[in-house]
């Protein structure tokens, strides 16, 4: 049992290892016949290199079109297991699912049913999404009562009050927009930068082999 | 930037990032050399929550949100998955097997890998709910508040792909006293989990889970390696700025700077080296 499981992980990691490197090699190296000098046949040996790439990509699309097969039996199943134990919105759902899938078959090219429920129930729901908004700005002052905490409130006071069309808050404007472009965007670079890293890290983890998901 | 120089910086990031990785793991690897990382403030309260659902048998919630595989956001998925896998088998005592949510489909069979590999009995498909959002978010915060009351769980994790609508799950959690751990790879859910959440990770931290839950040395590699390419960033882009003002400054003169940049990196190196 143990040897088996052992020899399933090292076969995982030895896929996710060659098909790493293949996907990484064929997309960095290949669809660019300049990376190899203007030498004859390059155009040729750029295309053949970008072919792995295409390939799996393709793999990957129908494997992302499969998986919603996979999420609609899920949601049926789960669905269906917590009907069985008296749970009347799941029982719900399941209706509001055979409704649509009857009409959508039905009146093909029919978007009325979306309108008419999916729409208006969204924007109430962004107006329920505005209130938790608020209250969670209001919480931060209880739950973070440091300098990070009262700046954060400070600034989404700021925000609100230069989002207002009022003349008389021109000033506010200016300032707001400098916010907004300067601050703002920095620590948002910041974030998405760390976030680049860690992608990458991961991402190379992964392509080694050293990732749980596949070294089990 | 043309597009071949642009690959072949990327080709050389990448060999530079496996080359460290495979040098800080076996550097890692040796006993004597081996370091404490550095603490993560977000996943103090992780071994809290485990025990709590432990004890009052109600499961935790673990939530990708929208982040898929094979999509820009695999790698945030992956650094989920290994939260989530690390909470699962610390919670596996427990007869309440943890909740995972998603609304990206891709992610359901890792996260029935998550509940197979904790709990070998028991049915895990049920466990694993996908709440399809489209291109509304709205619509899976609103299956969520609508389903989680049922569950009652003794805490939510939340790291993935979320936007503002992370606000009507955290706002759930508050209401019934629930914990929360929330992070997001998009800046309005993630400015929305440092107001609302309990303990929040912000940016790369989410990536270092597997090397602050756990002893492994190859799982620390990643944390040394991550903080090697944030330190270059630090140095380098105050260095670029430097070099632009030069060019501005006909009175700054490189060599001088050079030596005031070589000073300060020497102080920062005595100092840090003083406080630990």
């Amino acid at each position: 049992m143990q040897r088996g499981r052992r020899i399933g992980t090292t076969f995982s990691a030895f896929v996710a290892f060659v098909v790493g490197i293949t996907m990484t090699g064929s997309l960095l190296l290949g669809g660019d016949p300049k990376l190899f000098g203007e030498q004859p046949g390059s155009e040729q040996l750029a295309e053949r290199l970008a072919l792995p790439a295409t390939l799996l990509l393709r793999l990957v699309a129908i494997v992302i079109a499969l998986s919603i097969v996979i999420g609609v039996v899920n949601l049926l199943y789960v669905h269906i297991t917590r009907l069985a134990r008296g749970k009347f919105y799941s029982g719900l759902l399941l209706a509001s699912f055979s409704i649509t899938i009857y009409w959508s078959i039905a009146m093909q090219g029919d978007t009325s049913l979306l309108a008419a429920v999916q729409v208006p129930i969204e924007s109430a729901l962004a107006g329920l999404l505005f209130l938790s908004l608020v209250s969670g700005a209001a919480t931060v002052l209880a739950k973070r009562t440091d300098v990070w905490g009262l700046l954060f409130i400070l600034i989404v006071l700021f925000v609100m009050l230069a989002s207002l069309p009022l003349a008389e808050l021109a000033l506010l404007q200016n300032w707001h927009e400098w916010l907004m472009h300067v601050p703002v965007s920095a620590g948002a670079r910041a974030i998405l930068l760390g976030i680049a890293l860690g992608t990458v890290v991961v991402g190379t983890r992964a392509l080694l082999g050293l990732d749980r998901a596949t070294r089990g | 930037m043309d597009p071949t120089t642009a690959q072949v910086l990327a080709l050389l990031f990448l060999m530079a990032t496996v080359v460290l990785i495979v040098s800080a793991r076996y550097f890692q690897g040796r006993a004597d050399r081996r370091n404490a990382q550095r603490r993560i403030e977000g996943f103090a309260h992780l071994k809290a929550w485990s025990e709590q659902a432990i004890a009052s048998n109600q499961p935790l919630h673990l939530a990708f949100g929208s982040a898929g595989i094979g999509e820009d956001d695999t790698a945030v998925t992956v650094a989920g998955a290994e939260i989530f896998r690390h909470i699962a088998e610390r919670v596996s005592a427990s007869d309440s097997p943890p909740l995972i949510t998603t609304s990206a489909a891709t992610t359901i069979p890792l996260g029935q890998a998550i509940l197979a590999g904790a709990w070998h009995e028991g049915d895990s498909l049920a466990r694993v709910q996908w709440y399809p959002q489209g291109t509304r978010s709205l619509a899976y915060a609103a299956a969520l508040s609508g389903a989680l009351p049922d569950e009652q769980p003794s805490a939510h994790i939340l790291a993935g792909s979320f936007g503002a609508e992370l606000a009507l799950i955290l706002d759930h959690a508050q209401r019934r006293g629930q914990g929360s751990l929330a992070v997001s790879d998009q800046l309005p859910g993630q400015a929305v989990a440092f107001a609302m959440a309990d303990e929040v990770l912000i940016g790369e931290e989410l990536f270092a889970a597997a090397p602050t839950l756990t002893d492994d040395s190859q799982s620390q590699s990643v944390a040394i390696v991550m903080d090697f390419w944030r330190a270059l960033l630090l140095l380098t882009l105050p260095a670029l700025v430097l070099l632009q003002v030069v060019q501005m400054q006909p009175w700054l003169q490189l060599p001088l700077l050079a030596v005031v940049a070589a000073l300060l990196v020497v102080f920062g190196a005595l100092t840090m080296r003083g406080r630990s």
